[in-house]
Protein backbone atom coordinates (compact mmCIF):
# COMPACT_ATOMS: atom_id res chain seq x y z
CA UNK A 1 0.00 0.00 0.00
CA UNK A 2 2.72 2.50 0.92
CA UNK A 3 4.95 4.03 -1.72
CA UNK A 4 8.10 5.60 -0.44
CA UNK A 5 11.06 7.56 -1.67
CA UNK A 6 14.03 8.78 0.33
CA UNK A 7 12.09 11.85 1.38
CA UNK A 8 8.43 10.90 1.46
CA UNK A 9 5.99 8.12 2.22
CA UNK A 10 2.60 7.99 0.55
CA UNK A 11 -0.52 6.05 1.53
CA UNK A 12 -3.96 5.63 0.02
CA UNK A 13 -5.41 7.54 -2.90
CA UNK A 14 -2.72 10.10 -3.67
CA UNK A 15 -2.61 12.27 -6.76
CA UNK A 16 0.13 14.69 -7.72
CA UNK A 17 -2.22 17.45 -8.81
CA UNK A 18 -0.44 19.58 -11.38
CA UNK A 19 -3.12 22.24 -11.88
CA UNK A 20 -2.72 25.51 -10.06
CA UNK A 21 -4.88 25.34 -6.92
CA UNK A 22 -8.15 27.26 -7.08
CA UNK A 23 -7.54 28.54 -3.57
CA UNK A 24 -4.83 28.42 -0.94
CA UNK A 25 -4.55 29.64 2.62
CA UNK A 26 -1.91 29.43 5.36
CA UNK A 27 -2.72 29.30 9.04
CA UNK A 28 -1.05 28.60 12.35
CA UNK A 29 -2.03 25.44 14.22
CA UNK A 30 -1.49 27.12 17.60
CA UNK A 31 -4.00 29.81 16.63
CA UNK A 32 -6.53 27.20 15.50
CA UNK A 33 -6.13 25.46 18.83
CA UNK A 34 -6.21 28.65 20.94
CA UNK A 35 -9.51 29.71 19.38
CA UNK A 36 -11.30 26.48 18.57
CA UNK A 37 -14.08 28.18 16.60
CA UNK A 38 -11.51 29.18 14.00
CA UNK A 39 -11.75 25.58 12.77
CA UNK A 40 -15.46 25.77 12.08
CA UNK A 41 -15.24 29.34 10.76
CA UNK A 42 -12.52 28.34 8.28
CA UNK A 43 -14.32 25.18 7.21
CA UNK A 44 -17.73 26.83 6.80
CA UNK A 45 -16.18 29.69 4.84
CA UNK A 46 -14.31 27.46 2.38
CA UNK A 47 -17.26 25.07 2.13
CA UNK A 48 -19.58 27.90 1.12
CA UNK A 49 -16.91 29.32 -1.20
CA UNK A 50 -16.29 25.99 -2.95
CA UNK A 51 -19.98 25.09 -3.16
CA UNK A 52 -20.61 28.07 -5.45
CA UNK A 53 -18.70 26.01 -8.01
CA UNK A 54 -21.85 23.85 -8.26
CA UNK A 55 -24.56 25.15 -10.60
CA UNK A 56 -27.85 26.18 -9.04
CA UNK A 57 -29.56 23.21 -10.64
CA UNK A 58 -27.86 19.89 -11.22
CA UNK A 59 -28.89 16.74 -13.13
CA UNK A 60 -30.18 13.72 -11.17
CA UNK A 61 -27.39 11.78 -9.52
CA UNK A 62 -25.26 14.85 -8.81
CA UNK A 63 -24.90 16.49 -5.43
CA UNK A 64 -26.84 19.71 -4.99
CA UNK A 65 -25.01 22.88 -4.00
CA UNK A 66 -26.38 22.82 -0.44
CA UNK A 67 -25.42 19.17 -0.02
CA UNK A 68 -21.88 19.85 -1.23
CA UNK A 69 -21.66 22.71 1.24
CA UNK A 70 -22.66 20.38 4.13
CA UNK A 71 -20.23 17.66 3.05
CA UNK A 72 -17.36 20.13 2.75
CA UNK A 73 -18.13 21.80 6.07
CA UNK A 74 -17.95 18.43 7.82
CA UNK A 75 -14.86 17.33 5.89
CA UNK A 76 -12.87 20.53 6.32
CA UNK A 77 -13.86 20.94 9.95
CA UNK A 78 -12.57 17.44 10.72
CA UNK A 79 -9.31 18.20 8.88
CA UNK A 80 -8.79 21.62 10.49
CA UNK A 81 -9.62 20.16 13.93
CA UNK A 82 -7.00 17.45 13.35
CA UNK A 83 -4.40 20.11 12.49
CA UNK A 84 -5.32 22.02 15.67
CA UNK A 85 -5.24 18.90 17.84
CA UNK A 86 -2.26 16.98 16.54
CA UNK A 87 0.26 19.53 15.25
CA UNK A 88 3.46 19.36 17.27
CA UNK A 89 7.12 20.27 17.09
CA UNK A 90 8.85 23.48 16.01
CA UNK A 91 6.86 24.02 12.81
CA UNK A 92 3.17 24.85 13.28
CA UNK A 93 2.21 26.17 9.85
CA UNK A 94 -0.94 24.73 8.28
CA UNK A 95 -1.40 24.97 4.52
CA UNK A 96 -4.76 24.60 2.83
CA UNK A 97 -5.17 24.06 -0.90
CA UNK A 98 -8.25 23.29 -2.98
CA UNK A 99 -8.83 22.31 -6.58
CA UNK A 100 -12.37 22.71 -7.87
CA UNK A 101 -12.59 20.51 -10.96
CA UNK A 102 -15.41 19.47 -13.29
CA UNK A 103 -16.62 16.32 -11.58
CA UNK A 104 -14.73 16.41 -8.32
CA UNK A 105 -12.95 18.56 -5.81
CA UNK A 106 -9.60 17.90 -4.18
CA UNK A 107 -8.63 19.41 -0.84
CA UNK A 108 -5.22 19.24 0.72
CA UNK A 109 -4.19 20.17 4.24
CA UNK A 110 -0.59 20.08 5.41
CA UNK A 111 0.44 20.29 9.04
CA UNK A 112 3.51 19.23 10.99
CA UNK A 113 4.15 16.66 13.67
CA UNK A 114 7.19 15.39 15.52
CA UNK A 115 8.92 12.47 13.72
CA UNK A 116 8.07 10.13 16.60
CA UNK A 117 4.39 10.81 15.90
CA UNK A 118 4.67 9.28 12.41
CA UNK A 119 4.44 5.62 13.40
CA UNK A 120 1.18 5.72 15.42
CA UNK A 121 -0.48 7.83 12.73
CA UNK A 122 0.67 5.50 9.94
CA UNK A 123 -0.67 2.51 11.91
CA UNK A 124 -4.07 4.22 12.14
CA UNK A 125 -4.01 5.19 8.45
CA UNK A 126 -3.23 1.62 7.38
CA UNK A 127 -6.07 0.34 9.53
CA UNK A 128 -8.49 2.86 7.97
CA UNK A 129 -7.36 2.25 4.41
CA UNK A 130 -7.11 -1.54 4.54
CA UNK A 131 -10.18 -2.39 6.61
CA UNK A 132 -13.86 -2.41 5.71
CA UNK A 133 -14.97 1.14 6.64
CA UNK A 134 -18.49 0.08 7.58
CA UNK A 135 -17.32 -2.70 9.87
CA UNK A 136 -14.54 -0.57 11.38
CA UNK A 137 -16.91 2.32 12.07
CA UNK A 138 -19.27 0.23 14.18
CA UNK A 139 -16.42 -1.68 15.85
CA UNK A 140 -14.83 1.59 16.94
CA UNK A 141 -18.10 3.00 18.24
CA UNK A 142 -18.71 -0.13 20.32
CA UNK A 143 -15.12 0.00 21.62
CA UNK A 144 -15.46 3.73 22.39
CA UNK A 145 -18.64 3.00 24.37
CA UNK A 146 -16.58 0.82 26.72
CA UNK A 147 -13.65 3.18 26.96
CA UNK A 148 -13.11 6.55 25.30
CA UNK A 149 -10.23 6.00 22.91
CA UNK A 150 -10.12 9.49 21.36
CA UNK A 151 -8.39 10.13 18.03
CA UNK A 152 -9.60 6.80 16.72
CA UNK A 153 -10.22 7.92 13.16
CA UNK A 154 -13.99 8.13 13.52
CA UNK A 155 -14.06 11.37 11.52
CA UNK A 156 -12.23 9.76 8.59
CA UNK A 157 -14.45 6.69 8.74
CA UNK A 158 -17.65 8.77 8.60
CA UNK A 159 -16.26 10.61 5.58
CA UNK A 160 -15.26 7.42 3.78
CA UNK A 161 -18.36 5.43 4.69
CA UNK A 162 -21.17 8.02 4.51
CA UNK A 163 -19.79 10.43 1.89
CA UNK A 164 -17.57 8.22 -0.27
CA UNK A 165 -14.56 10.51 0.18
CA UNK A 166 -11.19 9.00 -0.69
CA UNK A 167 -8.08 9.94 1.25
CA UNK A 168 -4.39 10.05 0.52
CA UNK A 169 -1.63 10.79 3.02
CA UNK A 170 1.93 11.97 2.49
CA UNK A 171 4.64 12.13 5.13
CA UNK A 172 7.71 14.24 4.36
CA UNK A 173 10.55 14.60 6.82
CA UNK A 174 11.15 18.35 6.93
CA UNK A 175 13.96 18.26 9.48
CA UNK A 176 15.19 16.07 12.32
CA UNK A 177 12.43 17.52 14.49
CA UNK A 178 9.56 17.98 12.11
CA UNK A 179 7.54 15.91 9.63
CA UNK A 180 5.09 17.50 7.22
CA UNK A 181 1.87 15.48 6.94
CA UNK A 182 -0.39 16.22 4.00
CA UNK A 183 -3.90 14.82 3.85
CA UNK A 184 -5.56 14.80 0.45
CA UNK A 185 -9.34 14.42 0.25
CA UNK A 186 -11.08 13.55 -3.02
CA UNK A 187 -14.72 14.56 -3.15
CA UNK A 188 -16.78 13.11 -5.99
CA UNK A 189 -19.57 15.47 -7.00
CA UNK A 190 -21.88 12.60 -7.92
CA UNK A 191 -24.15 11.14 -5.23
CA UNK A 192 -22.41 8.21 -3.51
CA UNK A 193 -24.21 5.00 -4.54
CA UNK B 1 -42.61 20.16 34.21
CA UNK B 2 -39.06 21.36 33.86
CA UNK B 3 -36.86 22.45 31.01
CA UNK B 4 -33.09 22.33 31.23
CA UNK B 5 -30.80 23.92 28.64
CA UNK B 6 -27.08 23.70 28.05
CA UNK B 7 -25.82 26.29 25.62
CA UNK B 8 -22.58 27.44 24.06
CA UNK B 9 -21.71 30.15 21.58
CA UNK B 10 -23.16 28.31 18.61
CA UNK B 11 -25.41 25.59 20.00
CA UNK B 12 -27.98 24.68 22.59
CA UNK B 13 -29.30 21.40 23.93
CA UNK B 14 -32.67 21.47 25.69
CA UNK B 15 -34.24 18.71 27.72
CA UNK B 16 -37.96 18.98 28.33
CA UNK B 17 -39.12 16.35 30.80
CA UNK B 18 -42.77 16.97 29.98
CA UNK B 19 -42.41 16.03 26.32
CA UNK B 20 -39.59 13.58 27.12
CA UNK B 21 -37.47 15.11 24.44
CA UNK B 22 -34.02 16.55 23.92
CA UNK B 23 -33.65 19.15 21.21
CA UNK B 24 -30.33 20.08 19.62
CA UNK B 25 -29.91 23.45 17.91
CA UNK B 26 -27.18 25.26 16.00
CA UNK B 27 -23.70 23.99 15.27
CA UNK B 28 -22.08 21.71 17.85
CA UNK B 29 -18.38 21.09 17.29
CA UNK B 30 -16.69 20.85 20.67
CA UNK B 31 -13.07 19.82 21.02
CA UNK B 32 -13.09 16.72 23.22
CA UNK B 33 -15.36 14.26 24.96
CA UNK B 34 -14.56 16.17 28.18
CA UNK B 35 -16.14 19.26 26.64
CA UNK B 36 -19.13 17.15 25.66
CA UNK B 37 -19.49 15.80 29.24
CA UNK B 38 -22.32 18.19 30.28
CA UNK B 39 -24.32 17.10 27.22
CA UNK B 40 -23.59 13.46 27.94
CA UNK B 41 -24.77 14.00 31.53
CA UNK B 42 -28.00 15.63 30.31
CA UNK B 43 -28.66 12.67 28.00
CA UNK B 44 -28.14 10.22 30.86
CA UNK B 45 -30.33 12.30 33.17
CA UNK B 46 -33.13 12.27 30.59
CA UNK B 47 -32.69 8.55 30.16
CA UNK B 48 -33.03 7.87 33.88
CA UNK B 49 -36.00 10.22 34.25
CA UNK B 50 -37.95 8.54 31.43
CA UNK B 51 -40.43 5.96 32.73
CA UNK B 52 -39.73 2.33 31.81
CA UNK B 53 -40.82 1.33 28.29
CA UNK B 54 -41.64 4.96 27.56
CA UNK B 55 -40.36 7.00 24.60
CA UNK B 56 -37.46 9.47 24.71
CA UNK B 57 -37.01 11.64 21.61
CA UNK B 58 -33.73 13.08 20.37
CA UNK B 59 -34.55 15.90 17.98
CA UNK B 60 -31.65 16.88 15.68
CA UNK B 61 -33.79 18.67 13.09
CA UNK B 62 -32.33 22.10 13.92
CA UNK B 63 -28.75 20.94 14.34
CA UNK B 64 -26.83 22.14 11.32
CA UNK B 65 -23.48 20.61 12.19
CA UNK B 66 -22.12 17.96 14.52
CA UNK B 67 -18.45 16.94 14.46
CA UNK B 68 -17.15 13.40 14.83
CA UNK B 69 -16.57 13.89 18.58
CA UNK B 70 -20.27 14.77 18.87
CA UNK B 71 -21.31 11.77 16.77
CA UNK B 72 -19.25 9.65 19.15
CA UNK B 73 -21.11 11.05 22.20
CA UNK B 74 -24.55 10.46 20.69
CA UNK B 75 -23.53 6.96 19.55
CA UNK B 76 -22.24 6.11 23.02
CA UNK B 77 -25.58 7.17 24.45
CA UNK B 78 -27.50 4.96 22.02
CA UNK B 79 -25.28 1.99 22.91
CA UNK B 80 -25.77 2.67 26.64
CA UNK B 81 -29.56 2.85 26.16
CA UNK B 82 -29.49 -0.40 24.19
CA UNK B 83 -27.57 -2.13 26.97
CA UNK B 84 -29.95 -0.91 29.67
CA UNK B 85 -33.07 -1.66 27.58
CA UNK B 86 -35.04 0.67 29.85
CA UNK B 87 -36.78 2.87 27.28
CA UNK B 88 -37.63 3.37 23.63
CA UNK B 89 -35.65 5.84 21.59
CA UNK B 90 -36.78 8.00 18.71
CA UNK B 91 -34.49 10.16 16.57
CA UNK B 92 -35.84 13.05 14.52
CA UNK B 93 -33.80 14.38 11.60
CA UNK B 94 -34.12 16.93 8.85
CA UNK B 95 -34.06 15.86 5.19
CA UNK B 96 -32.58 19.22 4.16
CA UNK B 97 -29.50 18.81 6.33
CA UNK B 98 -27.30 16.48 4.34
CA UNK B 99 -25.31 14.91 7.19
CA UNK B 100 -28.54 13.90 8.88
CA UNK B 101 -29.88 11.95 5.93
CA UNK B 102 -26.46 10.29 5.53
CA UNK B 103 -25.40 9.62 9.10
CA UNK B 104 -28.40 9.51 11.47
CA UNK B 105 -29.41 6.04 10.28
CA UNK B 106 -26.10 4.78 11.67
CA UNK B 107 -27.74 5.07 15.11
CA UNK B 108 -30.25 2.41 14.06
CA UNK B 109 -27.36 0.13 13.13
CA UNK B 110 -26.14 0.48 16.73
CA UNK B 111 -29.56 -0.42 18.12
CA UNK B 112 -32.17 -1.75 15.70
CA UNK B 113 -35.02 -0.68 18.02
CA UNK B 114 -34.23 3.03 17.47
CA UNK B 115 -36.99 4.73 15.49
CA UNK B 116 -35.63 7.14 12.89
CA UNK B 117 -37.85 9.85 11.48
CA UNK B 118 -36.18 12.05 8.85
CA UNK B 119 -38.73 14.76 8.09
Amino acid sequence: MAQSTSTSQIFGHWEAVTAVPTTTMSLDAAQLSAHWRRNSLSSDYWAAYAALHIPETVPAGWLRRDDVSYVLSYLLNELFENCAKFSAGPELAVHFQAWLLDERMVFQLTNHIKPQGERPFITLIEELLNGDPDELYFQKLEANAEQDLGGSGLGYLTLIKDYGIQFGFRFQRASGESTAVTVQAHVNLREPS
Amino acid sequence: MSVETISGEEYSVTYNDNTQSIKFDGSMRLRTSEEYAPINDLLLKAHDATPAESLLTLDFSSLKFLNSSGINIVSRFVIAARKQAHLQLKVIGNQDIYWQQKSLTNLQRLWTAVQIDIQ
